[in-house]
């Protein structure tokens, strides 16, 4: 890896590191906005399910990211994002059943009715908080790191990488709807009661988890776009645009994929993570495939490659789909699927080229991903 | 914390002021009431009509002057069949909405997602399906049946003389708790009446779930060994429903050879099925269709009506028990809050015990003081050859809800 | 079982012996109360079980008169054809009649106030035999006989040997004697004359089934069997072919069942492996052109009956130009709107038919409703045929594997023998070269993607009596079939074929052991880590892009 930071010609070290906002003022104004809005929920909280929301958003915005990283700037579409949020959901609810177990010693709905005496061995040690996020976040990466192994390895790639993936979140499903699978089955996990010892619900921890997601996502898009300004940035870019000559060039481009996927595994359990505790609810359909593909959508109307644009699509859409469904409940799927061929045929960068229309270009436009 | 100051400042200054506060609200002339059912999405099909059913009782209640004065308005949302939206529907209808009451959900999935909504926001709950029970929150009205109170005595009939003295039990459902706590239930019913556990098999499939030929196959193999009187008891859901009698039928087994006792199956189900076949197989649910009351009839002739004017895209002939049950929600709610004279949660609640309604099964729905489930009469249906259930067997009278069952 | 008919066996044996001397019509003429059984039959369940029991108990000896008199009120007890009037029953034409005859004077009467009483399971099982017993013994023509025959072998314990004899002696179609003469010979298996018992166990043993394996399983319990040699060697001859029987029965089941989830998962995957070879393009919209194809197949039976309802038996076979036509139309719009502009992108045409497909399933939901669609279901796809043992051949799932082998051949044919077969194979294969050779590919990739839809609608015509039909049938398909494309290997027809047929098995051979559930999820997981190995899938074209 060192070896690419010598060999990446250009910006010195130092002025790479002050662009890391710097060269995306749209990137730099989302990440104000989003520590805006935490500041505001603190100091002028609106109404609860307002809070909820806007945590519920930024938690699909941080999942959008995930996306984004690997498909925007390595070209790999996966459609099986939905498992990796589904492990960081589980992991999550997991914690809160066993949480509020050792303090309340109610036994969860769960218990009683697959017939347990107490939670089984897998269970151990979750209770623990630190333990629980590890978790979440280990297992998506290594569950990401044996699929991506096996796949990179063999190259498999564009649509074939996909269906495959979709074909993964699919069984994924399968197994987790079945009751013996032993995590809930089909009503998956809810009843949650205590967070860190406080009573769910409460707009106090309403609004903690709110902002809580919302400063994750902040430091999510920083951390992305760090990764992606730097010099094993540029390579993904090269990797999308060209794997073949890249590895001819002598750049071994398994790792490189392989990192990056399991990293956005492990961001997408990160947004699955926060998003449980705030719906209140984990249950297969999150490992649907049709959500897996709408995670796509939301990055392709926000615009791809460009992280901003995974964050405006994911708001956007789930703000609509949130406003909508409750609106003009008969409008929701053809405004959904309007939108996607309008963005698809007539935007191919997204929501964001209507407002770069007269912006400069940047670096990002001139590459035009192109999976 | 600042949050929460201003907070506890609101909450004082809006319950000393609250006549004020309130009164501007009171003036407005109507009452929104939350509908969650879904229109898209695998449970569009049976779901989506009860959204015009609360419409239609609605407008009924409306006709005769509303409640309390104001008139009902319905609002209504498509969560689409994914869990999650509807506790965020639910959170929006209450606390941007500010509806009085919500009816909604078809899946205990669903329910178990609004449930802590509602708990938080001490909202009304109104649940119209029949499920697997084990559950008592003060803040969800259960207007179906819980299986103590249903599909024992259905068993039982099937069990007894009467029925066909059904001695072994081929139990199929889809993967999930209802089915898996029904049948829990009936495995510990049937040991206590000294059935041995060879009688019985159990097979589950994942929802949706629609090739069914080697399950026959296996019912076929089961019925051929001795030992008695076989039944299916059926607790697969949805779109297997229909796939499952089809292939059931196809294969040559009729009713009068292993009957099925369908406990989710309704007359929507048989549409678009060949139902001569079938005729003989069984269900059980607090309301059938045929049932001879006269408010059935005036029920009837409603829904049929409101379908033709409304241009509702379900079929004006097909009633189901879901249906009158979510009418059902919509009367008692009614009769409540007209007996409180508020809209208040906490006075609405108050009112339920004693309350009673004579719905269109032709049973008087009542509510006791102990819990929040409503006594319903029982019905075995027989299908038949029109794709709907005749009545073969009623309660004499709605037994006593037991949300808790004895057994399992 | 055992004690049934061995009571019956032995009044049996009585009457046979007397039937020898005359025939068992004249044996004993009892004469039916019509008024008290039309009564009865009016009355509450016991009343009702107990009149039926004595008709088919007396069924030997009741006169030709009576016993026709009984079937037809009893068959319309059946159909909810009889209307309660007070004490007396009214026959009616057809359920909801508003005139009726009364069934013991014959006299015409207004049905207004009667009711028609809803038949319990132990009735009905009882009626059906009954009538099935009056159908036999007084059937004009051979059908009618045929299927009263076959609803008194359903419960075959319950019938009087002399009824059988009667019916026997009776009979003028030989075939018809054959039956009865070997069901009467099984329906003595607890006989107390050994010799007739040893013709019972072999006349069980010839039509194996695992109801067969049970009965004659319950007589290694018997007496004899310990004692008498001849008898143990003849039930355990008679167990062993009927097991062997049984088990070949069911290897046929398990190959059946295979290959009719094969021929459904091929005809879902046969379009989408032409499309997906020859352009790149993951349609997940492909389910929805099977849902169209099964509304135009709706579409076509409303069609046909308004014009012509007599056809409408032939309302399937119309549906197929126009199921394919609908579904490749609608097909090649999508592909001149929308698809063509996406070729160099094909993780965006992917989302693009991601879109169409929830446009088509919520416009189809908002045009027509979302319940499902009611479709007469001719007889040559409903029911079903046992063939050997437990093995039944359901028509529907025949229809389906009849109508994936004729696409699997109409495809071939088209692929291989027609200039549209040739230039798409050249596109598939080099695109570029084709292009330069002068094949003009974006007509070719319209016409394939117009052929590939109308596979899926054709698919939707063999769905429909299957599946409900509603517009959300299509999602289930999509990742199934996909499965079966990649696996198959991209852009050959065989490989799906053999992908299909493989997946099918595999599900039908696992599911019996594991559930359905994990038999699913077994076999998807075997394909995702197949394809991890071989990425190319089992049959690879070779190709250049």
């Amino acid at each position: 890896m060192s070896g690419a930071l010598d060999l990446s010609p250009g910006i010195p070290a130092a002025r790479r590191r002050g662009l890391i906002l710097g060269g995306d003022p749209l990137l730099a104004g989302l990440v104000g906005l989003v520590l805006a809005a935490a500041l505001g929920l603190v100091l002028l909280p609106p109404a609860p399910y307002l809070v909820n929301m806007i945590g519920q958003l930024a938690a699909f915005a941080i999942l959008a990211v995930s996306l984004d990283l690997v498909w925007g700037y390595l070209g790999i579409l996966s459609l099986g994002h939905g498992l990796f949020f589904a492990i960081g959901g589980y992991v999550c609810a997991m914690h809160l059943l066993a949480h509020a177990y050792v303090v309340t010693g109610t036994a969860p709905d769960l218990m009683q009715f697959m017939g347990w005496k107490s939670l089984p061995v897998y269970w151990t040690g979750l209770t623990s908080a630190p333990y629980a996020l590890a978790l979440a976040l280990g297992l998506a990466a290594a569950v990401a790191f044996v699929f991506g192994l096996a796949s990179f390895r063999s190259r498999v790639n564009g649509v074939y990488f996909s269906i495959i993936s979709q074909a993964l979140v699919y069984v994924a499903m399968l197994l987790m709807f079945r009751n013996d699978t032993g995590l809930g089955g089909n009503n998956g996990m809810t009843g949650f009661s205590l967070l860190f010892g406080w009573p769910m619900g409460s707009p106090g921890v309403v609004t903690g988890l709110a902002v809580a997601t919302l400063l994750s996502l902040a430091a999510v898009l920083v951390g992305a776009r760090a990764l992606v300004a730097s010099p094993l940035g540029r390579r993904m870019l090269a990797c999308r645009d060209d794997e073949a000559r890249l590895r001819t060039l002598g750049y071994g481009t398994t790792r490189l994929k392989l990192g990056i996927w399991c990293l956005s595994a492990a961001i997408a359990a990160l947004a699955g993570l926060l998003y449980v505790p705030q719906v209140g609810i984990i249950n297969p359909r999150v490992l649907s495939p049709d959500l897996s593909i709408e995670i796509a959508v939301w990055v392709a109307i926000g615009g791809m490659g460009r992280l901003g644009g995974a964050v405006i699509g994911a708001i956007a859409v789930n703000a609509l789909k949130f406003w909508l469904s409750a609106a003009m409940p008969e409008a929701w799927p053809f405004i959904l699927s309007g939108l996607v061929l309008v963005v698809v045929l007539g935007l191919p960068n997204g929501l964001l080229d209507l407002a770069t229309l007269r912006l400069k270009p940047n670096w990002l436009q001139r590459a035009g991903p192109q999976p | 914390m600042v949050e929460f100051t201003r907070r506890s400042f609101l909450g004082t200054a809006a319950t000393l002021s609250a006549p004020a506060i309130i009164r501007p609200a009171w003036a407005a002339d109507t009452v929104k009431l939350g509908c969650l059912f879904s229109s898209s999405g695998t449970m569009a099909n049976i779901e989506g009509r009860l959204n015009h059913v609360v419409r239609m009782a609605a407008d009924g209640i409306n006709a005769k002057g509303g409640v309390n004065g104001r008139r009902l308005e319905v609002v209504t949302s498509d969560p689409a069949s994914d869990w999650p939206l509807y506790a965020q529907i639910g959170r929006q209808m209450l606390q941007q909405e500010k509806v009085a009451a919500l009816f909604g959900c078809w899946t205990s999935v669903s329910r178990k997602s609004v449930l802590p909504v509602v708990e938080q926001n001490d909202g009304l709950l109104f649940y119209p399906l029949h499920f697997e029970g084990d559950e008592n929150s003060k803040n969800i009205v259960y207007v179906n049946s819980p299986p103590a109170s249903s599909v024992l005595p259905a068993v039982d009939y099937l069990m007894g003389a009467e029925g066909v003295g059904a001695k072994r039990f081929f139990m199929i459902g889809s993967d999930y708790v209802w089915p898996r706590t029904i049948n829990k239930q009936l495995k510990a019913y049937w040991t206590s009446k000294g059935v041995p556990e060879t009688a019985w098999r159990e097979e589950y499939v994942p929802l949706g779930f629609s090739n069914f030929q080697t399950l026959v196959n296996q019912i076929r193999s089961f019925a051929a060994q001795p030992g008695g009187q076989p039944i299916v008891v059926l607790t697969v859901v949805g779109s297997s429903i229909p796939d499952f009698l089809r292939e059931f039928a196809n294969q040559g087994i009729r009713a009068t050879d292993v009957p099925i006792l369908g406990l989710d199956m309704v007359e929507a189900d048989l549409e678009g099925l060949d139902t001569a076949p079938l005729v003989g197989h069984l269900n059980c649910w607090a309301y059938l269709q045929a049932a001879k009351a006269e408010a059935n009839t005036t029920f009837l002739s409603e829904w049929a009506a409101y379908v033709k004017a409304k241009g509702v895209p379900f079929s004006a002939d097909t009633v189901i028990d879901p249906m009158v049950s979510a009418y059902d929600s919509v009367q008692l709610w009614a009769l409540a809050a007209a007996k409180a004279g508020s809209f208040d949660v906490p006075e609405v609640r108050k009112a339920f015990p004693g309350l009673s309604f004579a719905d269109p099964s032709g049973y008087t729905l009542t509510m006791g003081s102990e819990n929040n489930y409503v006594a319903r009469g029982v019905f075995i249906g027989s299908v038949n050859e029109k794709q709907g259930f005749d009545i073969l067997w009623q309660s004499p009278d709605a037994p006593k809800p037991v949300p808790f069952s004895p057994y399992g | 079982m055992v004690k049934g008919p061995g009571r019956f066996g032995f009044v049996a044996l009585l009457l046979w012996a007397s039937s020898l001397v005359m025939p068992p019509a004249l044996a004993a003429e009892a004469t039916l109360d019509r008024g008290a059984l039309a009564t009865a039959l009016c009355g509450d369940g016991a009343a009702q079980a107990k009149a039926v029991e004595g008709v088919l108990r007396n069924s030997a000896e009741a006169t030709s008169g009576d016993l026709a008199w009984a079937g037809t009120i009893l068959r319309a007890l059946l159909d909810r054809r009889l209307a309660c009037l007070g004490e007396s029953a009214l026959v009616l034409d057809r359920a909801g009649a508003t005139d009726g005859r009364d069934a013991a004077t014959g006299t015409a009467r207004p049905v207004t106030g009667g009711r028609s009483p809803v038949l319990g399971l132990r009735q009905r099982a009882l009626i059906e035999t009954a009538s099935g017993a009056a159908s036999l013994l007084t059937g004009a023509d051979v059908e009618l006989r045929r299927a009263g025959l076959a609803a008194l072998e359903r419960r075959i314990a319950t019938v009087p040997e002399a009824l059988l004899l009667r019916a026997a002696s009776a009979e003028s179609d030989p075939g018809l004697r054959a039956g009865l003469a070997a069901i009467a010979q099984s329906a003595a298996l607890s006989s107390v004359d050994p010799a007739r018992r040893l013709a019972a166990i072999r006349a069980v043993s010839e039509a194996p089934s695992g109801a067969a394996f049970s009965r004659l399983s319950a007589l290694k319990a018997d007496a004899a069997y310990g004692s008498d040699p001849a008898f143990r060697s003849a039930l355990d001859a008679a167990l062993a072919r009927v097991e062997r029987a049984v088990s070949i029965g069911n290897g046929l089941a398990v190959l059946y069942n295979g290959l009719s989830f094969a021929s459904i998962l091929f005809m879902a995957a046969a379009g989408l492996a032409i499309i997906f070879g020859l352009m790149g393009v993951i349609n997940l919209a492909q389910g929805e052109f099977i849902m169209i194809g099964a509304y135009a197949t709706y579409g076509v039976q409303e069609a046909v009956r308004r014009i012509a309802p007599g056809w409408l038996d032939a309302y399937l076979l119309a549906a197929i130009p126009v199921a394919f036509l609908t579904s490749a139309l609608v097909g090649i719009a999508i592909e001149a709107l929308i698809l063509r502009h996406l070729y160099r992108r094909p993780l965006m045409s992917l989302l693009a038919t991601w879109a169409v497909s929830l446009f088509l399933i919520n416009g189809v939901r908002v045009a027509v409703g979302s319940q499902n669609l009611q479709f007469a279901m001719p007889p040559y796809v409903s029911g079903g045929v046992p063939l050997y043992a437990d093995f039944v051949v359901t028509w529907n799932r025949l229809f389906a594997i009849a109508f994936a082998a004729v696409t699997l051949v109409l495809t071939l044919v088209i692929l291989k023998r027609t200039p549209l077969g040739l230039d798409i194979r050249a596109v598939t294969q080099n695109r570029d070269m084709a292009a330069c050779l002068g094949i003009r590919t974006r007509r070719v990739d319209r016409l394939a993607f117009g052929f590939g839809s109308g596979l899926a609608g054709l698919a939707g015509v063999a769905l429909c009596p299957i599946y409900s039909v509603n517009p959300g049938m299509g999602a289930n398909f999509v990742i199934d079939s996909f499965m079966v494309v990649v696996l198959g290997g991209v852009g050959t027809v065989v490989g799906t074929l053999v992908a299909a047929l493989g997946i099918g098995g595999a599900n039908v051979l696992i599911e019996p052991l594991y559930g359905a559930v994990a038999a699913k999820v077994i076999v998807l997981a075997g394909i995702i880590l197949f394809l991890q190995r071989r990425p190319e899938g089992l049959f690879a074209v070779r190709r250049r892009r």
